[in-house]
């Protein structure tokens, strides 16, 4: 159970990532009346969006490589 | 019993038809990279490309055909992939693996087109991961079609591989230390098989809408644009998905036919894989003609002036060539192929030839999209503007087909192509 | 706070394009590149032709589709309704420029240095003397601009970015009028501050009838023509500019 706990963890965690960079973080939407709209309202806001994919992926690495190989392997 | 002994699928065995594809790859790369350097030294001016407006030119041309060429290509591969798996089609099972790798390399390649199409590329990777704008349609394709997607489906092809590298990972070799790597541990246990089946359903799952939407961005990077007469339009999304599984599958069929000859492996690839490559293809072409019937259709009957003026460049201009040259060869393959299901036969040399021409006629499609709109469509009476890719664009954007080539026979040789059958060595076990 | 536009006079202009040049010497833009552009146009058959101008300087639209479009926030609107470009986050993608309805914006192909119409650098100039000193070189341009001290104005541009018409951001923060606007022979050009009901170009707007270039687009553009009519599909182009860029 534990490395389903991790896994769902980390994918919750990578979509709230993307949720709050891509509409909190990041340049507001809407009609560019400012220069607010060309800056991200928190530095490096697309890099953590792109975290945040990555994220969600390697959840499912985690939950097959965690622990996986103890006692069974060879080399 | 000395057969199994030998790695599988031609690894690690250097023969001389791969000997030749290396030696064409790098000639070609090595081309790529003289014409790369001349346009980092001189700038754009070597290209074809110049400003819309007074220039009268195309501010994007090639790279971009290219980029969206590619990642269609990437597109299908994957999804193709997560597909065969989801609904367990036993027949295709054998070209998971290479349209994994596919879609993997074609990526790098459309990351390495926008690269030679910005100006500053080096400013590119700070600039985007400190400031990419969600607003812009180039958000898509920057943050997941090429960071998330790429990622993605390496953590799909990883995954997927972790069973076979483990078995190689058991033979003494110059790789095994690589195998063992990627095998991370792999046994075969069942809790593990469990798992994989559950991870590899939850992957296609989240991979499926993830590529849709990531394609569907690069058709908004056109179809958003009210300014550009020819891009504004609400199919230039679905019409981007379906042709980029029209190019994807042809590619597919180009490297399934490839790896049947070089390999021999008639077995596995097999003519009734072929048949079922032919019907995908059939299937998407019916829907791209489709598209493309609304598409003139709308635009014959109720298109504004400047509107005209870009079908007029495409249908009867200069660029007609380039359009009835496609149509050609999207609805001669249609036709082929539905004579060849009629009879109920399967050739493999036809099958190849449609695979060639619908990536010709979808190469040429998205020059069709990309160019006419800047070079005939100018909603200000400006001079008609012209372009014609440049000796260095050509150069470069060839030398990146070469790098496809290139990595895909180093993978090759460095893990099996095709997914091993479950009693692969099983007498050592 | 001042927001500009620009009221032109089309009645008034006769297309001299010294706003075109005054626009080349005040920004040195290099070779093809014309921030401003003034259209000749011709309509009708002989010898019922008639002859029209339409000067082009960027529209800074304030629903521009540009700064929609900019992957990198380069492209941005200022408080005071200038549409501008910061040269040091510009990657030089020219999605811009593709999005732009009007087809203001101009790549710099080939490093500007190397693309001017006299490369100042050039030892061989040294010894020559010519009677009005040597070929001007704006080190405002250089300066960083607005509140935000970004460089916006065209200094430092370089190989692979885009560029654009500024309305002379830097004349405008020491007062100045821009400099297609002050070198107009004819006052065809009006430029102020558009809130401001008093300013000329308010004004103006009030007195005659007004249209903005493909309104229909959306895109809110800040300069308005007067006295005269949009140009239409029987507009051709006569004596068009060759604006080009050699290896």
């Amino acid at each position: 159970m534990n490395r389903t706990a991790i896994a769902i963890w980390m994918v919750v965690a990578g979509f709230s990532l993307q949720f709050f960079a891509y509409f909190r973080w990041a340049a507001p939407l809407g009609a560019p009346t400012s220069p607010a709209f060309s800056d991200p309202r928190i530095p490096y806001a697309p890099a953590a969006f792109i975290f945040g994919v990555m994220l969600v992926f390697l959840s499912a690495v985690v939950y097959e490589l965690q622990g996986g190989g103890e006692g069974e392997s060879d080399g | 019993m000395n057969e199994k002994k030998r790695l599988p699928f031609g690894m690690g065995r250097l023969g001389t038809k791969w000997w030749v594809l290396v030696g064409v790859s790098l000639t070609l790369v090595t081309r790529g990279i003289i014409a790369y350097s001349q346009q980092a030294s001189e700038g754009e001016v070597v290209t074809g490309m110049r400003d819309i407006g007074p220039m009268g030119g195309a501010a994007w041309g090639l790279y971009i055909v290219f980029v969206v060429y590619f990642v269609g290509i990437s597109f299908t591969g994957i999804c193709l992939a997560s597909l065969i798996r989801l609904l367990n089609l036993k027949v295709l099972r054998p070209i998971v693996r290479p349209a994994e790798v596919m879609t993997v390399i074609a990526l790098i390649l459309g990351a390495l087109a926008i690269l030679a199409d910005v100006g500053q590329p080096g400013r590119a990777f700070l600039m985007l991961l400190k400031y990419a704008r969600p607003q812009s349609p180039f958000f898509g394709t920057f943050a997941m079609v090429i960071s998330g997607y790429l990622f993605g489906s390496l953590v799909y092809l990883y995954l997927h591989g972790r069973p076979d590298a483990a078995v190689l990972a058991k033979r003494p070799g110059l790789l095994q230390r690589f195998h063992r790597w990627w095998a991370a541990g792999y046994g075969d246990t069942p809790p593990e098989r469990a798992r994989r089946v559950r991870s590899s359903f939850w992957l296609s799952v989240a991979l499926l809408p993830l590529l849709i939407t990531a394609t569907s961005t690069l058709g908004f990077v056109f179809g958003l644009q009210g300014g550009r007469p020819g891009w504004f339009g609400s199919l230039q999304a679905p019409g981007f998905v379906v042709m980029a599984g029209l190019s994807g599958v042809g590619v597919l069929i180009l490297i399934a036919a490839g790896l049947r000859q070089a390999l021999g492996e008639k077995e596995r690839l097999n003519l009734e894989l072929f048949r079922w490559l032919a019907d995908f293809l059939l299937v998407l072409l019916a829907g791209y003609l489709y598209f493309l019937v609304v598409e003139w259709l709308t635009n014959s009957y109720a298109a504004g002036p400047s509107e005209s003026l870009v079908s007029q460049a495409i249908l009867a201009g200069e660029n007609a060539w380039i359009f009835w040259g496609s149509v050609a060869f999207l609805t001669l393959p249609a036709f082929l192929l539905l004579l060849q299901r009629l009879r109920g036969r399967v050739s493999l040399p036809l099958i190849v030839a449609c695979g060639v021409m619908v990536n010709l006629a979808a190469i040429a499609k998205r020059f069709l999209i990309v160019v006419p709109s800047q070079t005939h469509g100018m909603l200000l009476p400006y001079s008609t503007g012209s372009y014609t890719p440049s000796l260095v664009e050509w150069e470069i954007v060839i030398g990146l087909v070469g790098l496809g080539g290139l990595l895909f026979a180093l993978f090759v040789k460095g893990f099996p192509i095709l997914e091993l059958d479950r009693d692969y060595l099983g007498g050592t076990k | 706070m001042a927001r500009y536009g620009m009221v032109i006079d089309l009645s008034r202009c006769h297309g001299c394009r010294a706003c075109m040049v005054a626009c080349k010497v005040e920004n040195n833009t290099p070779k093809g590149s014309f921030w401003n552009y003034v259209f000749r146009f011709e309509e009708g058959v002989f010898p019922e032709t008639r002859v029209s101008f339409l000067p082009r300087p960027c529209m800074h639209c304030d629903n521009a589709p540009c700064v929609k479009v900019c992957p990198v926030g380069s492209r941005h609107k200022t408080l005071e309704g200038l549409t501008l470009t910061d040269w040091d986050r510009c990657i030089g993608c020219r999605y811009c420029e593709v999005a732009c309805p009007y087809g203001v914006n101009c790549f710099n192909w080939k490093d500007p240095k190397k693309n001017r119409y006299l490369d100042w650098s050039d030892p061989s100039l040294e010894g020559v003397e010519l009677s009005h000193g040597m070929p001007y070189a704006n080190p405002d341009l250089d300066l960083p601009q607005g509140s935000q001290g970004r460089h916006t104005a065209g200094g430092g541009r370089m190989k692979g970015v885009v560029e654009k018409c500024t309305f002379c951001v830097h004349r405008l923060e020491k007062g100045l009028l821009p400099a297609c606007a002050a070198n107009c022979p004819v006052g065809a050009l009006v430029f102020g501050d558009l809130d401001d009901p008093e300013s000329p170009p308010s004004q103006l707007l009030r007195e005659k009838p007004h249209f903005r270039l493909l309104e229909g687009e959306g895109t809110e553009p800040r300069v308005y023509y007067v006295g005269g009519a949009p140009p239409t599909t029987a507009s051709r182009q006569i004596e068009a500019v060759k604006a080009r860029v050699e290896r």
